[in-house]
């Protein structure tokens, strides 16, 4: 697990849970584009590189948001997302495809297991803070 | 381009379309001149322009002024908007009008997202609206009739399944289906002209985004081409953070609702 050590921000003296999303993905060259728009949506972001790391994240706590690759190698995309929405509370992230895959089969296919909304790459900052919106996460 | 050039394209631009080309858009002019002057057989941008202002051409002259407006547009564009029609607007007009039909002016539509996504508003309203959109700029309007759309700009706005319910893949873009693109007509207009005696008025339009780009001095006057074409109690939807003039007596604000106003009743606004 890639945790960052970033301080979480608090106001007026109340501590405020940080607002978590979790980067799936495979490629780092990915995790790190992402990361650096989601932290300007005002997100705290961690890392996993596949389906089964992201899952052993998701049982130790919830994250608001999972933005998740579909194909990886040890557990794919797919798997993760039908295996989380078993877990408890495993309802409650919003989780957003983010894949090359841009078949409206495919696309029908993971919003069907569960997926809040669906991003295709390529994707820029605009497009990801809308799909956001779209989820109710900014 | 030379500071000449530049002052020309200035007031080309302000007296023709009203639109404010500020200074600090020199470097992006000349961008995007380029390929307007390659289209049209020119050798460079200023060769171009130098034809323009010994012999102006009504069609090269619009093709200039075009290539400097600002398309910038994208779907459900500041959203709460769509969500007042569809859940407020939409519902009492359906109502209010025999066989349910409303009128639907998306006045400087650009490319044409904010007409489709008026379309699917409407069509979630349960509204059998009429939508048209209008612009300046016919290479835009090209553009919104395909309902053709990059993968970047059909998922600005767009969730994937409204996506996949009104368009189709078509290659790496997307294109509007049949259904959708019937829904809306799209038509040039200069919103600044007095529009035609017979011009039919809407229930709502949206301008939004149009008049920020605007010389202050035409702002009037479009509010009054947009009033014109409004029926009386009809609702207008500015940019969140655009309003009319501080005099105007057309238009009141709807407290609670950003960018909506109420056209007032032209006999009520002739009495007082």
């Amino acid at each position: 697990m890639r945790r960052t050590s970033c301080e979480v921000p608090t106001s007026g003296g109340t501590s405020v849970d940080a607002r978590i999303c979790l980067i799936v993905d495979d490629s780092r060259i990915i995790r790190k584009v992402a990361r650096r728009i989601v932290e300007g949506l005002g997100f705290e972001v961690d890392e996993a590189g596949d389906g089964a790391e992201a899952l052993s994240y998701c049982t130790a706590a919830m994250p608001e948001v999972v933005l998740l690759d579909w194909n990886m190698p040890v557990m794919d995309g797919l798997t993760f997302l039908r295996r989380l929405r078993q877990l408890p509370d495993g309802d409650r992230p919003k989780v957003l495809f983010c894949t090359i895959e841009s078949q409206p089969e495919r696309i029908a296919e993971a919003l069907s297991a569960g997926a809040d909304d669906y991003v295709m790459k390529p994707f820029d900052g605009e497009v990801l803070q809308s799909k956001f919106v779209e989820v109710g996460a900014a | 381009m030379t500071p000449e050039d530049f002052d020309r394209l200035q007031t080309l631009l302000l007296t023709r379309a009203g639109f404010r080309l500020t200074r600090d858009r020199i470097n992006l002019a000349e961008h995007r001149l380029g390929p307007v002057a390659r289209r049209e057989g020119f050798h460079n941008v200023e060769a171009m322009l130098s034809s323009l202002w010994s012999k102006p051409v009504a069609s090269l002259g619009w093709a200039v002024i075009e290539a400097l407006l600002n398309p910038e547009t994208w779907f459900r564009r500041d959203r709460a908007a769509f969500d007042v029609l569809s859940g407020e607007l939409l519902p009492a007009l359906v109502r209010a009008r025999p066989g349910g039909r409303v009128r639907i002016w998306s006045a400087g539509c650009s490319t044409g997202q904010e007409a489709y996504s008026l379309a699917m508003a409407a069509e979630e309203a349960g509204a059998a609206a009429e939508i048209v959109g209008a612009d300046l700029s016919q290479r835009a309007l090209e553009k919104a009739r395909a309902g053709l759309y990059t993968g970047f700009e059909i998922q600005r706005g767009l969730s994937a399944r409204a996506m996949l319910r009104w368009f189709e893949p078509d290659e790496d873009h997307w294109t509007a289906r049949d259904t959708l693109r019937a829904a809306v007509r799209f038509e040039r207009a200069n919103l600044l002209d007095d529009p035609p005696a017979d011009a039919p008025c809407f229930d709502v339009i949206f301008c939004r985004h149009v008049m920020t780009d605007m010389d202050p001095a035409r702002r009037a006057r479009l509010l009054d081409a947009l009033e014109r074409r409004l029926v009386d109690d009809g609702c207008l939807f500015l940019g969140p953070d655009e309003r009319p003039e501080a005099d105007s007596v057309a238009f009141r604000p709807v407290a609670g609702r950003k960018g909506l106003f109420v056209k007032a009743p032209t006999a009520a606004r002739r009495a007082a």
